[in-house]
Protein backbone atom coordinates (compact mmCIF):
# COMPACT_ATOMS: atom_id res chain seq x y z
CA UNK A 1 0.00 0.00 0.00
CA UNK A 2 2.84 2.50 1.02
CA UNK A 3 4.63 1.29 -1.78
CA UNK A 4 1.69 1.80 -4.45
CA UNK A 5 1.19 5.37 -2.82
CA UNK A 6 5.25 6.22 -3.38
CA UNK A 7 4.92 5.12 -6.93
CA UNK A 8 1.72 7.10 -7.58
CA UNK A 9 3.12 10.18 -5.81
CA UNK A 10 6.34 9.81 -7.87
CA UNK A 11 4.92 9.36 -11.03
CA UNK A 12 2.46 12.61 -10.58
CA UNK A 13 5.76 14.44 -9.80
CA UNK A 14 7.24 13.37 -12.80
CA UNK A 15 4.64 14.05 -15.23
CA UNK A 16 3.82 17.21 -13.56
CA UNK A 17 7.31 18.71 -14.07
CA UNK A 18 7.30 17.34 -17.51
CA UNK A 19 4.01 19.65 -18.16
CA UNK A 20 5.29 22.54 -16.31
CA UNK A 21 8.58 22.26 -18.07
CA UNK A 22 7.03 22.30 -21.59
CA UNK A 23 4.58 25.42 -20.85
CA UNK A 24 8.09 26.91 -19.35
CA UNK A 25 9.24 26.46 -22.86
CA UNK A 26 6.49 27.40 -24.13
CA UNK A 27 6.50 30.91 -22.44
CA UNK A 28 9.73 31.94 -23.04
CA UNK A 29 9.17 31.40 -26.76
CA UNK A 30 6.08 33.71 -26.36
CA UNK A 31 8.13 35.89 -24.15
CA UNK A 32 10.75 36.01 -26.85
CA UNK A 33 8.68 36.61 -29.36
CA UNK A 34 6.63 39.19 -27.72
CA UNK A 35 10.72 40.78 -26.87
CA UNK A 36 11.53 40.09 -30.64
CA UNK A 37 8.76 42.01 -32.18
CA UNK A 38 8.86 45.34 -29.36
CA UNK A 39 12.66 45.49 -31.43
CA UNK A 40 14.18 44.21 -27.45
CA UNK A 41 16.39 41.73 -29.02
CA UNK A 42 18.58 41.28 -26.07
CA UNK A 43 16.13 40.64 -24.14
CA UNK A 44 14.80 38.34 -27.15
CA UNK A 45 17.66 36.60 -27.28
CA UNK A 46 18.42 35.31 -24.05
CA UNK A 47 14.36 34.65 -23.79
CA UNK A 48 14.79 32.13 -27.46
CA UNK A 49 18.37 31.18 -26.02
CA UNK A 50 16.18 29.80 -22.78
CA UNK A 51 13.54 28.24 -24.37
CA UNK A 52 15.73 26.25 -26.35
CA UNK A 53 18.65 25.70 -23.98
CA UNK A 54 15.68 23.54 -21.66
CA UNK A 55 15.37 19.87 -22.18
CA UNK A 56 14.78 19.06 -26.08
CA UNK A 57 11.81 17.34 -25.51
CA UNK A 58 10.04 20.01 -23.67
CA UNK A 59 9.16 21.74 -27.18
CA UNK A 60 8.26 20.27 -30.30
CA UNK A 61 10.06 20.07 -33.65
CA UNK A 62 7.51 23.14 -35.23
CA UNK A 63 7.94 24.97 -32.24
CA UNK A 64 11.83 24.64 -31.83
CA UNK A 65 12.12 25.41 -35.95
CA UNK A 66 10.32 28.52 -34.81
CA UNK A 67 12.19 29.40 -32.12
CA UNK A 68 15.39 29.26 -34.15
CA UNK A 69 14.22 31.28 -36.89
CA UNK A 70 13.36 34.55 -34.05
CA UNK A 71 16.55 33.72 -32.51
CA UNK A 72 18.65 33.69 -36.20
CA UNK A 73 16.28 36.52 -36.85
CA UNK A 74 17.31 38.58 -33.63
CA UNK A 75 20.77 37.28 -33.85
CA UNK A 76 21.29 38.95 -37.09
CA UNK A 77 19.27 42.23 -36.38
CA UNK A 78 21.78 42.01 -33.09
CA UNK A 79 24.96 42.46 -35.37
CA UNK A 80 25.67 38.94 -34.96
CA UNK A 81 25.81 37.45 -38.28
CA UNK A 82 27.90 34.67 -37.33
CA UNK A 83 25.35 33.60 -34.66
CA UNK A 84 22.49 33.97 -37.36
CA UNK A 85 24.49 32.10 -39.70
CA UNK A 86 24.83 28.99 -36.81
CA UNK A 87 20.90 29.46 -35.88
CA UNK A 88 19.66 29.11 -39.13
CA UNK A 89 22.26 26.05 -40.21
CA UNK A 90 21.22 24.22 -37.29
CA UNK A 91 17.63 24.80 -38.06
CA UNK A 92 18.03 23.67 -41.75
CA UNK A 93 19.75 20.46 -40.53
CA UNK A 94 16.61 20.22 -37.98
CA UNK A 95 14.08 20.65 -41.40
CA UNK A 96 15.85 20.77 -44.45
CA UNK A 97 12.35 21.91 -46.24
CA UNK A 98 11.71 24.60 -43.45
CA UNK A 99 11.11 28.48 -44.83
CA UNK A 100 10.36 31.47 -42.98
CA UNK A 101 7.43 32.85 -43.42
CA UNK A 102 8.03 35.73 -45.85
CA UNK A 103 5.07 38.01 -44.45
CA UNK A 104 6.79 37.81 -41.01
CA UNK A 105 10.55 38.49 -41.40
CA UNK A 106 12.33 41.13 -43.34
CA UNK A 107 14.02 40.33 -46.95
CA UNK A 108 17.55 40.53 -45.09
CA UNK A 109 16.21 37.68 -42.98
CA UNK A 110 15.34 35.12 -45.51
CA UNK A 111 17.53 35.95 -47.75
CA UNK A 112 20.10 35.27 -45.34
CA UNK A 113 18.49 31.96 -44.23
CA UNK A 114 18.24 31.05 -47.89
CA UNK A 115 21.66 31.40 -48.03
CA UNK A 116 22.45 29.30 -45.31
CA UNK A 117 20.02 26.95 -46.42
CA UNK A 118 22.30 26.51 -50.12
CA UNK A 119 25.26 26.59 -48.15
CA UNK A 120 24.30 23.89 -45.48
CA UNK A 121 23.80 20.59 -47.16
CA UNK A 122 21.26 18.58 -44.84
CA UNK A 123 19.40 15.91 -45.86
CA UNK A 124 15.93 14.48 -43.47
CA UNK A 125 14.17 11.58 -44.15
CA UNK A 126 10.43 11.51 -43.55
CA UNK A 127 7.92 7.79 -43.20
CA UNK A 128 4.65 7.27 -42.20
CA UNK A 129 4.08 5.57 -38.36
CA UNK A 130 2.01 2.46 -39.92
CA UNK A 131 2.72 1.13 -43.46
CA UNK A 132 0.28 -2.11 -44.31
CA UNK A 133 1.09 -3.49 -47.91
CA UNK A 134 0.66 -6.41 -49.75
CA UNK A 135 4.65 -7.62 -51.21
CA UNK A 136 4.19 -7.14 -55.13
CA UNK A 137 1.59 -4.71 -55.40
CA UNK A 138 1.12 -2.15 -52.49
CA UNK A 139 4.28 -0.46 -51.48
CA UNK A 140 5.75 1.08 -48.72
CA UNK A 141 7.08 5.00 -49.15
CA UNK A 142 9.72 7.53 -47.23
CA UNK A 143 10.12 10.66 -48.98
CA UNK A 144 14.17 12.06 -48.57
CA UNK A 145 14.45 15.22 -48.23
CA UNK A 146 17.78 17.60 -49.39
CA UNK A 147 17.79 21.10 -48.73
CA UNK A 148 20.02 21.46 -51.89
CA UNK A 149 21.11 19.39 -54.57
CA UNK A 150 23.06 16.14 -53.15
CA UNK A 151 23.78 12.80 -54.68
CA UNK A 152 22.28 10.26 -52.11
CA UNK A 153 21.74 6.46 -51.68
CA UNK A 154 18.81 5.08 -50.80
CA UNK A 155 19.07 1.65 -49.03
CA UNK A 156 17.29 -1.31 -46.70
CA UNK A 157 19.97 -3.03 -44.29
CA UNK A 158 19.24 -5.59 -41.60
CA UNK A 159 19.47 -4.20 -38.36
CA UNK A 160 23.25 -5.43 -38.37
CA UNK A 161 23.72 -3.16 -41.43
CA UNK A 162 23.64 -6.34 -43.63
CA UNK A 163 22.66 -4.37 -47.10
CA UNK A 164 19.14 -5.91 -47.97
CA UNK A 165 18.16 -3.88 -50.96
CA UNK A 166 19.20 -0.92 -52.73
CA UNK A 167 16.18 1.42 -53.60
CA UNK A 168 17.71 4.39 -55.04
CA UNK A 169 21.11 6.16 -55.83
CA UNK A 170 21.39 9.40 -57.50
CA UNK A 171 20.51 13.30 -57.04
CA UNK A 172 17.96 14.78 -55.05
CA UNK A 173 17.34 18.44 -55.75
CA UNK A 174 14.57 19.13 -53.12
CA UNK A 175 12.48 15.99 -52.35
CA UNK A 176 11.86 12.32 -53.43
CA UNK A 177 9.34 9.78 -52.97
CA UNK A 178 11.38 6.05 -52.86
CA UNK A 179 9.20 3.06 -52.34
CA UNK A 180 9.69 -0.42 -51.61
CA UNK A 181 7.74 -3.17 -52.25
CA UNK A 182 8.53 -5.55 -49.31
CA UNK A 183 10.67 -7.57 -51.24
CA UNK A 184 14.31 -8.50 -50.60
CA UNK A 185 16.93 -8.09 -53.08
CA UNK A 186 16.53 -12.43 -54.01
CA UNK A 187 12.61 -11.16 -54.91
CA UNK A 188 11.46 -12.84 -51.94
CA UNK A 189 9.07 -11.63 -49.07
CA UNK A 190 11.35 -9.41 -46.35
CA UNK A 191 10.73 -11.30 -42.87
CA UNK A 192 9.88 -10.21 -39.38
CA UNK A 193 12.25 -8.31 -37.75
CA UNK A 194 14.13 -4.72 -37.84
CA UNK A 195 15.22 -3.13 -40.93
CA UNK A 196 16.86 0.38 -41.67
CA UNK A 197 16.04 2.61 -44.27
CA UNK A 198 19.27 4.73 -44.64
CA UNK A 199 19.75 7.72 -46.87
CA UNK A 200 23.30 8.28 -47.58
CA UNK A 201 25.53 10.66 -49.32
CA UNK A 202 27.07 9.06 -52.30
CA UNK A 203 30.40 10.75 -51.45
CA UNK A 204 30.90 11.69 -47.80
CA UNK A 205 32.84 14.76 -46.83
CA UNK A 206 33.63 15.86 -43.46
CA UNK A 207 31.28 19.41 -44.20
CA UNK A 208 28.61 17.37 -46.40
CA UNK A 209 25.30 16.51 -44.69
CA UNK A 210 24.79 13.28 -42.46
CA UNK A 211 23.77 10.69 -43.63
CA UNK A 212 19.93 9.42 -41.57
CA UNK A 213 18.20 6.59 -41.18
CA UNK A 214 14.71 5.28 -39.66
CA UNK A 215 14.36 1.87 -37.96
CA UNK A 216 11.62 -0.14 -39.26
CA UNK A 217 9.65 -2.51 -37.81
CA UNK A 218 8.22 -5.23 -40.02
CA UNK A 219 6.01 -8.39 -39.24
CA UNK A 220 4.78 -10.58 -41.93
CA UNK A 221 1.25 -11.59 -41.56
CA UNK A 222 0.22 -14.87 -43.32
CA UNK A 223 -2.76 -13.80 -46.52
CA UNK A 224 -6.26 -14.96 -46.23
CA UNK A 225 -6.57 -18.24 -48.63
CA UNK A 226 -10.08 -18.87 -49.99
CA UNK A 227 -11.54 -21.73 -49.03
CA UNK A 228 -11.82 -25.05 -51.84
CA UNK A 229 -15.49 -24.73 -53.45
CA UNK A 230 -17.44 -27.67 -52.62
CA UNK A 231 -17.93 -30.64 -54.04
CA UNK A 232 -21.06 -31.13 -55.97
CA UNK A 233 -23.35 -33.93 -55.30
CA UNK A 234 -22.35 -35.95 -58.14
CA UNK A 235 -24.81 -38.39 -59.61
CA UNK A 236 -24.14 -42.44 -59.73
CA UNK A 237 -22.46 -43.13 -63.43
CA UNK A 238 -22.90 -46.41 -63.13
CA UNK A 239 -25.31 -49.14 -61.54
CA UNK A 240 -24.38 -50.91 -58.56
CA UNK A 241 -22.90 -54.00 -58.52
CA UNK A 242 -25.07 -55.16 -55.53
CA UNK A 243 -27.82 -56.51 -57.35
CA UNK A 244 -25.95 -58.80 -59.99
CA UNK A 245 -24.10 -60.78 -57.19
CA UNK A 246 -27.34 -60.90 -55.08
CA UNK A 247 -28.81 -62.23 -58.11
CA UNK A 248 -25.88 -65.16 -58.71
CA UNK A 249 -26.09 -66.14 -55.18
CA UNK A 250 -29.37 -66.66 -55.18
CA UNK A 251 -29.22 -68.95 -57.79
CA UNK A 252 -26.40 -70.67 -56.82
CA UNK A 253 -27.67 -71.44 -53.33
CA UNK A 254 -30.92 -72.41 -54.72
CA UNK A 255 -29.51 -74.98 -57.12
CA UNK A 256 -26.99 -76.01 -54.37
CA UNK A 257 -30.22 -76.37 -52.12
CA UNK A 258 -31.98 -78.67 -54.21
CA UNK A 259 -29.08 -80.78 -54.78
CA UNK A 260 -28.44 -80.79 -51.78
CA UNK A 261 -32.24 -81.47 -50.67
CA UNK A 262 -31.73 -85.42 -50.24
CA UNK A 263 -28.53 -85.44 -48.31
CA UNK A 264 -30.27 -83.35 -45.78
CA UNK A 265 -34.02 -84.08 -45.92
CA UNK A 266 -33.41 -88.27 -46.67
CA UNK A 267 -30.27 -89.04 -45.52
CA UNK A 268 -28.69 -92.38 -46.78
CA UNK A 269 -31.04 -92.80 -49.26
CA UNK A 270 -29.91 -93.00 -53.07
CA UNK A 271 -31.15 -89.77 -54.92
CA UNK A 272 -31.95 -89.84 -58.29
CA UNK A 273 -30.08 -87.65 -60.96
CA UNK A 274 -33.26 -85.06 -61.31
CA UNK A 275 -32.11 -83.01 -58.84
CA UNK A 276 -28.92 -82.05 -60.79
CA UNK A 277 -30.90 -81.24 -63.79
CA UNK A 278 -33.34 -78.58 -61.40
CA UNK A 279 -29.95 -77.50 -59.27
CA UNK A 280 -28.33 -76.94 -63.16
CA UNK A 281 -31.16 -74.83 -64.35
CA UNK A 282 -31.33 -72.42 -61.12
CA UNK A 283 -27.80 -72.27 -61.26
CA UNK A 284 -27.90 -71.11 -64.70
CA UNK A 285 -30.57 -68.57 -64.07
CA UNK A 286 -27.96 -66.97 -61.14
CA UNK A 287 -25.79 -66.35 -64.01
CA UNK A 288 -28.06 -65.03 -66.15
CA UNK A 289 -29.61 -62.42 -63.07
CA UNK A 290 -25.74 -61.50 -62.69
CA UNK A 291 -25.00 -60.62 -66.31
CA UNK A 292 -28.85 -58.86 -66.16
CA UNK A 293 -27.93 -56.80 -63.46
CA UNK A 294 -23.55 -56.21 -64.39
CA UNK A 295 -22.64 -52.94 -63.68
CA UNK A 296 -23.28 -50.52 -66.60
CA UNK A 297 -22.50 -47.24 -67.32
CA UNK A 298 -25.93 -44.42 -66.40
CA UNK A 299 -25.14 -42.06 -69.68
CA UNK A 300 -27.41 -39.42 -68.88
CA UNK A 301 -26.13 -39.30 -65.43
CA UNK A 302 -22.10 -39.41 -66.37
CA UNK A 303 -23.51 -36.24 -68.94
CA UNK A 304 -24.97 -34.41 -66.13
CA UNK A 305 -22.16 -35.00 -63.78
CA UNK A 306 -19.69 -33.83 -66.52
CA UNK A 307 -20.80 -30.80 -66.90
CA UNK A 308 -21.32 -30.37 -63.20
CA UNK A 309 -17.39 -31.47 -62.74
CA UNK A 310 -16.41 -29.05 -65.79
CA UNK A 311 -18.17 -26.23 -63.81
CA UNK A 312 -16.76 -27.54 -60.19
CA UNK A 313 -13.12 -27.73 -61.69
CA UNK A 314 -13.71 -24.62 -63.09
CA UNK A 315 -14.25 -22.43 -59.97
CA UNK A 316 -11.61 -25.18 -58.20
CA UNK A 317 -8.75 -23.76 -60.71
CA UNK A 318 -9.69 -20.12 -59.90
CA UNK A 319 -9.68 -21.01 -56.37
CA UNK A 320 -6.30 -22.26 -56.57
CA UNK A 321 -4.61 -19.80 -58.78
CA UNK A 322 -5.76 -16.98 -56.40
CA UNK A 323 -4.93 -18.49 -53.53
CA UNK A 324 -1.14 -19.01 -55.13
CA UNK A 325 -1.44 -15.37 -55.98
CA UNK A 326 -2.46 -14.54 -52.06
CA UNK A 327 0.56 -16.99 -51.36
CA UNK A 328 2.59 -14.88 -53.32
CA UNK A 329 1.76 -11.58 -51.96
CA UNK A 330 2.68 -11.31 -48.44
CA UNK A 331 1.27 -8.76 -46.17
CA UNK A 332 3.58 -6.60 -44.28
CA UNK A 333 3.21 -4.68 -41.46
CA UNK A 334 5.95 -1.76 -41.37
CA UNK A 335 6.48 0.30 -37.81
CA UNK A 336 8.88 3.15 -38.04
CA UNK A 337 10.43 4.54 -35.45
CA UNK A 338 12.18 8.14 -34.90
CA UNK A 339 14.41 9.70 -37.30
CA UNK A 340 18.12 9.62 -35.70
CA UNK A 341 21.90 10.38 -37.44
CA UNK A 342 23.19 7.12 -39.22
CA UNK A 343 26.47 5.98 -38.00
CA UNK A 344 29.12 6.78 -40.05
CA UNK A 345 30.49 4.02 -42.04
CA UNK A 346 34.15 3.39 -41.98
CA UNK A 347 35.60 3.95 -45.15
CA UNK B 1 -45.71 -80.08 -28.65
CA UNK B 2 -47.79 -80.18 -31.98
CA UNK B 3 -50.18 -78.46 -31.27
CA UNK B 4 -48.09 -75.97 -29.88
CA UNK B 5 -46.29 -75.58 -33.44
CA UNK B 6 -49.42 -75.10 -34.95
CA UNK B 7 -50.29 -72.46 -32.95
CA UNK B 8 -47.46 -70.94 -33.54
CA UNK B 9 -47.79 -71.05 -37.62
CA UNK B 10 -51.08 -69.50 -36.90
CA UNK B 11 -50.32 -66.69 -34.67
CA UNK B 12 -47.44 -65.44 -36.92
CA UNK B 13 -50.10 -65.82 -39.95
CA UNK B 14 -52.38 -63.61 -37.73
CA UNK B 15 -51.29 -60.30 -38.43
CA UNK B 16 -51.19 -60.99 -42.43
CA UNK B 17 -54.86 -62.38 -41.85
CA UNK B 18 -55.66 -59.12 -39.76
CA UNK B 19 -54.32 -56.46 -42.21
CA UNK B 20 -55.64 -58.10 -45.18
CA UNK B 21 -57.80 -55.89 -46.71
CA UNK B 22 -57.90 -56.48 -50.28
CA UNK B 23 -60.29 -57.98 -52.19
CA UNK B 24 -58.92 -62.22 -52.76
CA UNK B 25 -57.66 -63.19 -55.55
CA UNK B 26 -57.31 -67.02 -57.56
CA UNK B 27 -54.68 -68.57 -58.56
CA UNK B 28 -54.47 -71.71 -60.30
CA UNK B 29 -51.73 -74.00 -60.70
CA UNK B 30 -50.63 -77.11 -63.01
CA UNK B 31 -48.77 -78.83 -62.58
CA UNK B 32 -47.20 -82.03 -65.11
CA UNK B 33 -44.06 -84.52 -63.18
CA UNK B 34 -42.14 -87.26 -63.10
CA UNK B 35 -41.96 -89.20 -59.88
CA UNK B 36 -39.45 -91.53 -58.50
CA UNK B 37 -40.02 -93.85 -55.03
CA UNK B 38 -37.89 -95.89 -53.22
CA UNK B 39 -39.52 -98.04 -50.78
CA UNK B 40 -37.85 -100.46 -47.99
CA UNK B 41 -40.45 -100.02 -45.43
CA UNK B 42 -40.85 -103.54 -43.42
CA UNK B 43 -44.45 -104.47 -45.54
CA UNK B 44 -41.86 -103.81 -48.58
CA UNK B 45 -38.92 -105.23 -47.16
CA UNK B 46 -40.47 -108.87 -47.66
CA UNK B 47 -39.26 -108.77 -51.37
CA UNK B 48 -36.45 -106.53 -51.21
CA UNK B 49 -36.89 -102.56 -51.31
CA UNK B 50 -39.21 -101.65 -54.26
CA UNK B 51 -38.33 -99.07 -56.80
CA UNK B 52 -41.43 -97.25 -58.74
CA UNK B 53 -41.31 -94.30 -60.67
CA UNK B 54 -44.19 -92.92 -63.22
CA UNK B 55 -45.48 -89.37 -64.63
CA UNK B 56 -47.66 -87.53 -62.39
CA UNK B 57 -50.17 -84.71 -63.39
CA UNK B 58 -51.22 -82.23 -60.53
CA UNK B 59 -52.80 -78.84 -59.86
CA UNK B 60 -53.57 -76.64 -56.71
CA UNK B 61 -55.94 -73.79 -56.37
CA UNK B 62 -55.79 -70.64 -54.39
CA UNK B 63 -57.69 -68.05 -52.71
CA UNK B 64 -55.16 -64.92 -51.98
CA UNK B 65 -55.66 -62.44 -49.50
CA UNK B 66 -53.62 -59.84 -48.64
CA UNK B 67 -50.37 -62.22 -47.62
CA UNK B 68 -52.91 -64.70 -46.64
CA UNK B 69 -53.34 -67.79 -48.88
CA UNK B 70 -55.90 -70.81 -48.36
CA UNK B 71 -55.05 -73.81 -50.98
CA UNK B 72 -56.37 -77.32 -51.85
CA UNK B 73 -53.92 -79.48 -54.18
CA UNK B 74 -54.12 -82.66 -56.11
CA UNK B 75 -51.66 -85.06 -57.36
CA UNK B 76 -51.93 -88.51 -59.58
CA UNK B 77 -49.84 -90.92 -61.43
CA UNK B 78 -49.57 -94.47 -62.03
CA UNK B 79 -46.30 -95.45 -60.85
CA UNK B 80 -44.68 -98.73 -61.43
CA UNK B 81 -41.22 -101.00 -61.47
CA UNK B 82 -38.58 -100.98 -64.04
CA UNK B 83 -39.51 -104.18 -65.03
CA UNK B 84 -43.37 -103.15 -64.68
CA UNK B 85 -44.04 -106.03 -62.04
CA UNK B 86 -45.01 -104.06 -59.50
CA UNK B 87 -47.42 -101.07 -60.34
CA UNK B 88 -49.50 -98.65 -58.16
CA UNK B 89 -51.34 -95.49 -58.01
CA UNK B 90 -50.14 -92.24 -56.43
CA UNK B 91 -52.81 -89.76 -55.25
CA UNK B 92 -52.03 -86.81 -53.34
CA UNK B 93 -53.91 -84.00 -51.76
CA UNK B 94 -53.73 -81.04 -49.46
CA UNK B 95 -55.02 -78.25 -47.65
CA UNK B 96 -53.21 -75.43 -47.38
CA UNK B 97 -53.31 -71.86 -45.15
CA UNK B 98 -50.74 -69.82 -45.50
CA UNK B 99 -49.33 -66.36 -44.52
CA UNK B 100 -46.74 -63.84 -46.03
CA UNK B 101 -45.09 -62.14 -43.40
CA UNK B 102 -42.72 -60.82 -45.05
CA UNK B 103 -42.42 -60.74 -48.89
CA UNK B 104 -39.09 -63.28 -48.79
CA UNK B 105 -41.29 -65.49 -46.76
CA UNK B 106 -44.30 -67.82 -46.51
CA UNK B 107 -45.40 -69.91 -43.85
CA UNK B 108 -48.00 -72.45 -44.22
CA UNK B 109 -50.01 -75.48 -42.50
CA UNK B 110 -51.98 -78.02 -43.27
CA UNK B 111 -52.64 -81.75 -43.36
CA UNK B 112 -51.20 -83.62 -46.32
CA UNK B 113 -52.65 -86.98 -47.61
CA UNK B 114 -50.61 -89.36 -49.51
CA UNK B 115 -51.83 -92.90 -51.09
CA UNK B 116 -50.87 -95.63 -52.58
CA UNK B 117 -53.26 -98.12 -54.22
CA UNK B 118 -53.10 -101.12 -55.85
CA UNK B 119 -55.84 -103.70 -56.84
CA UNK B 120 -56.21 -105.23 -53.40
CA UNK B 121 -54.18 -102.22 -50.71
CA UNK B 122 -53.89 -99.01 -49.96
CA UNK B 123 -51.08 -97.78 -48.05
CA UNK B 124 -52.45 -94.56 -46.95
CA UNK B 125 -50.00 -91.42 -45.00
CA UNK B 126 -51.56 -88.35 -43.41
CA UNK B 127 -49.79 -86.54 -41.58
CA UNK B 128 -49.95 -82.08 -40.76
CA UNK B 129 -47.69 -80.37 -42.29
CA UNK B 130 -45.80 -77.02 -41.31
CA UNK B 131 -43.86 -75.67 -44.23
CA UNK B 132 -41.22 -72.61 -44.56
CA UNK B 133 -40.57 -71.41 -48.04
CA UNK B 134 -37.91 -68.34 -48.92
CA UNK B 135 -37.77 -66.92 -52.29
CA UNK B 136 -34.83 -64.69 -53.57
CA UNK B 137 -34.85 -62.60 -57.09
CA UNK B 138 -32.84 -63.65 -59.50
CA UNK B 139 -33.95 -60.77 -62.15
CA UNK B 140 -36.74 -59.15 -60.14
CA UNK B 141 -39.80 -59.42 -60.42
CA UNK B 142 -39.29 -61.98 -63.44
CA UNK B 143 -37.55 -64.92 -61.86
CA UNK B 144 -37.34 -66.15 -58.71
CA UNK B 145 -36.07 -68.85 -57.06
CA UNK B 146 -36.97 -70.43 -53.74
CA UNK B 147 -36.53 -73.12 -51.23
CA UNK B 148 -39.31 -74.83 -49.20
CA UNK B 149 -38.60 -77.06 -45.86
CA UNK B 150 -41.60 -79.17 -44.31
CA UNK B 151 -41.83 -81.02 -41.90
CA UNK B 152 -44.49 -82.69 -40.27
CA UNK B 153 -46.43 -82.06 -37.06
CA UNK B 154 -48.30 -85.45 -36.75
CA UNK B 155 -48.05 -88.49 -39.14
CA UNK B 156 -50.13 -91.30 -39.60
CA UNK B 157 -49.88 -94.60 -41.72
CA UNK B 158 -52.28 -97.77 -42.14
CA UNK B 159 -48.99 -99.86 -42.08
CA UNK B 160 -48.12 -102.32 -38.92
CA UNK B 161 -45.13 -100.38 -38.39
CA UNK B 162 -46.29 -96.83 -37.27
CA UNK B 163 -45.59 -93.50 -39.25
CA UNK B 164 -42.03 -92.00 -37.39
CA UNK B 165 -40.34 -88.46 -39.02
CA UNK B 166 -41.74 -87.15 -42.31
CA UNK B 167 -39.81 -84.63 -43.74
CA UNK B 168 -38.92 -82.96 -46.95
CA UNK B 169 -38.04 -79.72 -49.32
CA UNK B 170 -38.33 -78.39 -52.62
CA UNK B 171 -36.13 -75.90 -54.67
CA UNK B 172 -37.18 -74.56 -57.70
CA UNK B 173 -37.06 -71.62 -59.86
CA UNK B 174 -40.20 -69.17 -61.23
CA UNK B 175 -40.27 -67.73 -64.35
CA UNK B 176 -42.77 -64.77 -64.98
CA UNK B 177 -42.88 -63.53 -68.60
CA UNK B 178 -43.25 -60.28 -69.13
CA UNK B 179 -46.74 -58.69 -70.24
CA UNK B 180 -47.80 -62.75 -69.68
CA UNK B 181 -50.63 -63.74 -67.50
CA UNK B 182 -48.82 -67.01 -66.74
CA UNK B 183 -45.97 -68.05 -64.54
CA UNK B 184 -43.97 -71.28 -65.22
CA UNK B 185 -41.97 -73.30 -62.47
CA UNK B 186 -39.54 -75.49 -62.49
CA UNK B 187 -39.21 -77.50 -59.01
CA UNK B 188 -37.45 -80.40 -57.90
CA UNK B 189 -39.09 -82.03 -54.27
CA UNK B 190 -37.79 -84.62 -52.32
CA UNK B 191 -39.95 -86.06 -49.28
CA UNK B 192 -38.81 -89.60 -46.81
CA UNK B 193 -41.29 -90.98 -44.63
CA UNK B 194 -39.64 -93.20 -41.65
CA UNK B 195 -41.34 -95.96 -39.91
CA UNK B 196 -41.12 -96.96 -36.94
CA UNK B 197 -39.36 -100.41 -36.99
CA UNK B 198 -37.24 -99.17 -39.40
CA UNK B 199 -36.99 -98.37 -43.63
CA UNK B 200 -38.56 -95.35 -45.10
CA UNK B 201 -40.40 -94.20 -48.39
CA UNK B 202 -38.51 -91.72 -50.15
CA UNK B 203 -40.35 -89.68 -53.12
CA UNK B 204 -38.60 -87.74 -55.37
CA UNK B 205 -40.49 -85.46 -58.02
CA UNK B 206 -39.86 -83.04 -60.79
CA UNK B 207 -42.18 -80.92 -62.06
CA UNK B 208 -42.57 -78.41 -64.30
CA UNK B 209 -45.37 -76.15 -63.39
CA UNK B 210 -48.22 -73.50 -64.77
CA UNK B 211 -49.50 -70.56 -62.40
CA UNK B 212 -52.24 -68.40 -63.38
CA UNK B 213 -53.83 -65.55 -61.12
CA UNK B 214 -51.83 -64.52 -57.90
CA UNK B 215 -49.10 -67.41 -56.75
Amino acid sequence: MTRAFIVLTMSLLLGGAQVLRAQSARELLGQGVRAYQALEYDAAAALLEESLGRDSSGLADSLRARALTYLGATELFRGQRDSAVATFRHLVLLNPRYRPDELIFPPQVTNLFQEVRRATRAIAVAVPPVTELRTRIERFTARVLTSSLADVTVTLAREDGTLMRQLYSGPVADSLLVSWDGLTAAGTAATDGRYLLQVTPRTPTADGPRARQVLLEVKQEPPDTLAWPPEPPFLPERTSSGPAFRSLAAGLVTGAAAVALPSIMAQGKDATGARFAVGAAVGIAGFVGFFAHKPRPLEANVRKNASQRDAWMKKLDGVKTENATRLRTMRLVVRAGPETFAERRSE
Amino acid sequence: MKTIGVIGILASALPAVAGAQGRPTLAFRGDAGFVWVRSDTAAAAAGGAVRLRGPVLGGEGRVVFNGFAVGVGLLSGTLQAADQTVKRDLIEGRLVVAAQPVPWLEMSVGPFVRAYVTDSVTERWVFWQARARVEAPIVTASLTSYVELWRALSSQVNLVAGAGRVQGGEAGVVYRPPQRPFWLRLAYRVDDAAVRVGGSQTLEEISVSVVVGAR
